[in-house]
């Protein structure tokens, strides 16, 4: 192998790939950067339509039969759309495909990703399967209301809607989407292992990418068994095969399928849906720990606890997936080995909840937007974390299963919290994508209107759980149970999450308005030391690093170093050049 | 694995001298590819895996009617199978031949012995499709039992792949095509033939798996815990 190979994609900037038309510039791009803003772009306009499924959903909920245009099916099709969309093509896409696109050839010192033209093509096929899925919606029968986990036999027995086309046009855009995934997820893990700057070791790395990195590989090996259950059903829909259809009879007819394992099928769903928790939560893991140390000026209590929490979470979050399963029947041994794994995936997790508040501790706090979303982010995970501790246990699962209680757990956990993070994350690099801040006044309302709000939303759920309220119910009906008050709870609810839905609008007109006029950042305007930041053009162009790939010369941690002027050190800084640092800012005391 | 564990106990925040550090200077596209392509194999394995843990959990069902060990089932005799692996071992081959005719910049080589390959990986497909449509006419449709759909299945999962193989693989002669350059296909070549290899051992465990006879079934199932 010569010298010039080795260098090939770290050194040279290649010509031949510089985009010049609109076309290949914005389009067809295979610039890193450009398809990060793609995923992005695509990932929020769909989650938009979740959002919008939600507040239709709530209406129903908080106002029964006040609105004709939502009846017992569309009601299904909505929960099943809003659930799908928000965990796959929203928060998988944005965290994975936006972020971890847009920041690991930055963080870890590369030109782009390894397979540039992979790269162009993951994104549309993603965009393909966001296509195909909501072609659903204009489908005789509409989109598949069989709930997000897709259970057979009902999804795809007539009787639940969008038996037909609906479930066969989710199955293959989940498809569709698991082989745009492992396209860019192949491109994530080896950019990262084979990629990184001279220096780059991987203890050097920033939390950041290494949340992303392990969630990649989860990714990678989770997907699959979605795949294979897709597959299964849809031979099952199609060429009527049994895999998990059972001997049934549907509207009074004996169907042909026999001897097929629905519980089958579950067990493969939640090998992929558990780990999909972790895929979601990681990368927001990672993000927001640089986002604490930056905003604190602290390096991050524990980086390798920190880094070690991060892989035995990924690991152990591919044992613990029958937890969800606990109403099925198992054996009562099965259930407390699941029971007991999820106990245990709870040390890690909460260890890194005891970092992020030890980086606060005594931390010189900016309480800027992004470290407002990261600390709300700390509530409602803990808050999440508590009541999925408590759903972990077998005995207090059997009557809270099927419940509000359930939702208003995994909304806090894996809802609400990666959002947090995701504005966190957008406040934070949004001007390192401009050059412009968003605007802070609009943040700060934009923080406090979700924050409340999502509590507002959520809090009272966990009670109507109690109250033994079920999910995917598209109303009560007369129960004896259920008093009277908790139908003006429910209006309450739907009252907030009216308000929160609008006050992400406001999110969105502060996201394009900066766009144009926001106030100049200026480079590095949070004074990080991550190498994103200190690219040669700001904001960073084409081949991200000018004439040379920076070289590494420390961690990402090196904030409130005394002496230094800035208080802070850049990962590319050498220590000959710290003596200048610390040299000039003696030099400027003399001045004064 | 120790090398993991080493790294993970690196203290990043101590001055570390650059001599000990386990440098990764950003590499060659030939090793990116080769990461890319483990990842790769993993993910396929994990696909395999599962869809063999369902298929041994189904074969004790007491509608699973194994395809070999009476003399009426299809593959008590599976010399259409074996003449299809023969093919497939030879399409892996050949692909190792090429790339050492690459090595060693002989076109004649190189044209040879990819011809040989393409034509191999035809013949095992076609093959494949000739028993998909024996299984057919002989009654043996894809729902009309458990083994049944599983075979479909699985060997259609199988040819999927090695299709999505041809497409990269053609994809490296146009590029050979382009500039010629020995080396570069050559590297390619290593890939593809990993793959190719791969997937040789994907099938003959499939082989393996799917033309079991109820016996063999029992004693893996009752192995394995169903
Ligand atoms: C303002 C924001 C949101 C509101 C008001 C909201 C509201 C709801 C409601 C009313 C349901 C249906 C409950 C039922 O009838 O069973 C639901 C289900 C669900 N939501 Fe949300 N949601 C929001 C955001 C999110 C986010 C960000 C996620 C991302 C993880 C998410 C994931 C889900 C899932 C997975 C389900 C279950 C769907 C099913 O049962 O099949 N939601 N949400
Ligand atoms: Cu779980």
């Amino acid at each position: 192998m010569t010298e010039m190979e080795n260098i090939a994609i770290a050194d040279q900037v290649d010509d031949s790939s510089h985009p010049n038309s609109f076309l290949t510039k914005y389009v067809w791009s295979q610039d890193h950067k450009v398809i990060a803003i793609q995923y992005s772009i695509t990932a929020i306009a769909v989650g938009l339509i979740a959002l919008v499924l939600s507040g239709i959903m709530r209406l129903q909920l908080g106002f029964p039969n006040e609105f004709s245009f939502i009846d017992p099916s569309s009601y299904l099709q909505f929960v099943t759309m809003h659930g799908m969309i928000m965990v796959i093509y929203l928060l998988t896409a944005l965290l994975l495909g936006g972020f971890g696109n847009y920041l690991i050839p930055l963080m870890i010192g590369a030109r782009d990703m390894v397979f540039p033209y992979l790269n162009m093509l993951s994104y549309w096929t993603y965009l393909l399967s966001v296509l195909v899925l909501v072609s659903s919606f204009f489908v005789s029968g509409g989109p598949t209301g069989a709930g997000w986990t897709l259970y057979p036999p009902q999804a795809i027995l007539s009787g639940t809607p969008g038996a037909d086309a609906g479930i066969l046009l989710m199955l293959i855009s989940l498809a569709i989407f698991i082989v745009a995934f492992t396209m860019g997820g192949l491109n994530y893990v080896s950019t990262i292992l084979q990629a990184r700057a001279k220096g780059m070791t991987l203890m050097r790395m920033p939390l950041t990418i290494w949340g992303i990195f392990v969630a990649t590989i989860l990714g990678l090996l989770a997907f699959p068994a979605l795949l294979v259950s897709a597959i299964m059903m849809i031979f099952d829909k199609v060429v009527g095969t049994s895999f998990f259809m059972p001997a049934i009879l549907s509207l009074g007819e004996t169907l042909d399928h026999s001897g097929g394992s629905p519980i089958l099928f579950q067990h493969l769903f939640w090998f992929f849906g558990h780990p999909e928790v972790y895929i979601v939560a990681l990368p927001a893991f990672g993000m927001v720990s640089d986002v604490i140390a930056v905003h604190a000026r602290k390096n991050i209590f524990g980086y390798r606890m920190m880094v070690w929490a991060i892989v035995a979470i990924g690991g152990l979050s591919f044992v613990v997936w029958a937890h969800h399963m606990y109403v099925s029947g198992m054996n009562p041994y099965f259930g407390f080995f699941f029971a007991t794994t999820t106990l245990i995936i709870a040390i890690p997790t909460a260890l890194k909840v005891y970092n992020w508040l030890l980086t606060l501790w005594r931390g010189n706090i900016h309480l800027t937007v992004p470290m407002l979303f990261a600390i709300g982010f700390i509530f409602t995970f803990t808050h999440g974390g508590l009541t999925g501790l408590m759903l972990g246990n077998v005995v207090i699962d059997l009557p809270l299963s099927d419940t509000f209680f359930v939702v208003a757990h995994f909304h806090m956990v894996m809802g609400v919290s990666p959002v947090m993070v995701l504005f966190a994350a957008i406040y934070h690099w949004f001007p390192l994508l401009t050059g412009r801040f968003l605007n802070n006044s609009l943040g700060k309302f934009h923080f406090w209107g979700t924050f409340l709000g999502t509590y507002a939303i959520y809090l009272p759920m966990h009670y109507l759980g109690f109250l033994g309220v079920p999910r995917r119910y598209f109303a009560m009906g007369e129960t004896d149970f259920i008093p009277e008050s908790a139908q003006t709870l429910n209006a309450g609810i739907t009252v907030s999450a009216i308000i929160v839905g609008l006050v992400q609008l406001v999110f969105i007109a502060n996201l394009i308005w900066s766009t144009f006029k926001g106030k100049k950042s200026g480079r590095n305007p949070w004074q990080a030391t991550s190498l994103e930041w200190q690219t040669a053009q700001f904001p960073p162009g084409h081949g991200n690093w000018g004439e040379h790939v920076p070289q590494v010369h420390r961690w990402a941690y090196d904030y409130s170093v005394p002496e230094v002027k800035d208080d802070f050190i850049p990962q590319n800084i050498s220590p000959e050049e710290v003596e200048y640092l610390i040299s000039d800012e003696n030099n400027s005391r003399e001045d004064k | 694995m120790m090398q993991i564990l080493k790294t993970l106990r690196i203290k990043p925040w101590l001055p570390q001298g650059q001599e000990t550090e386990p440098f990764s200077v950003a590499t060659n596209k030939e090793k990116a590819a080769s990461t890319a392509l483990k990842f790769f194999l993993a993910v396929i394995t994990v696909i395999f895996f599962l869809f063999t843990v369902t298929f041994l959990q189904r074969t004790q069902s007491y509608d699973f009617q194994a395809l070999s060990g009476e003399p009426w089932l299809p593959f008590s005799n599976a010399s259409m199978l074996w003449q299809n692996s023969i093919y497939l071992l030879m399409a892996s081959i050949s692909i190792i031949l090429a790339n050492k005719s690459a090595d060693l910049q002989s076109f004649k080589g190189v044209v040879i012995s990819l011809t040989a390959t393409a034509l191999f990986t035809v013949l095992f497909i076609g093959g494949q499709v000739q028993v998909w449509q024996q299984l057919n006419q002989s009654g043996f449709y894809i729902y009309a039992n458990p083994a049944n759909s599983y075979y479909f299945l699985l060997t259609g999962m199988h040819a999927l792949h090695i299709v999505a193989g041809v497409l990269v693989f053609i994809r490296c002669i146009w590029l050979f095509s382009l500039d010629l350059s020995y080396q570069t296909l050559a590297s390619r070549l290593k890939l593809c033939a990993r793959y190719w290899h791969f997937l040789l051992f994907i099938w003959l465990f499939l082989f393996f798996l799917l033309t079991g006879d109820a016996q063999t079934f029992k004693t893996i199932a009752l192995f394995c815990g169903f």
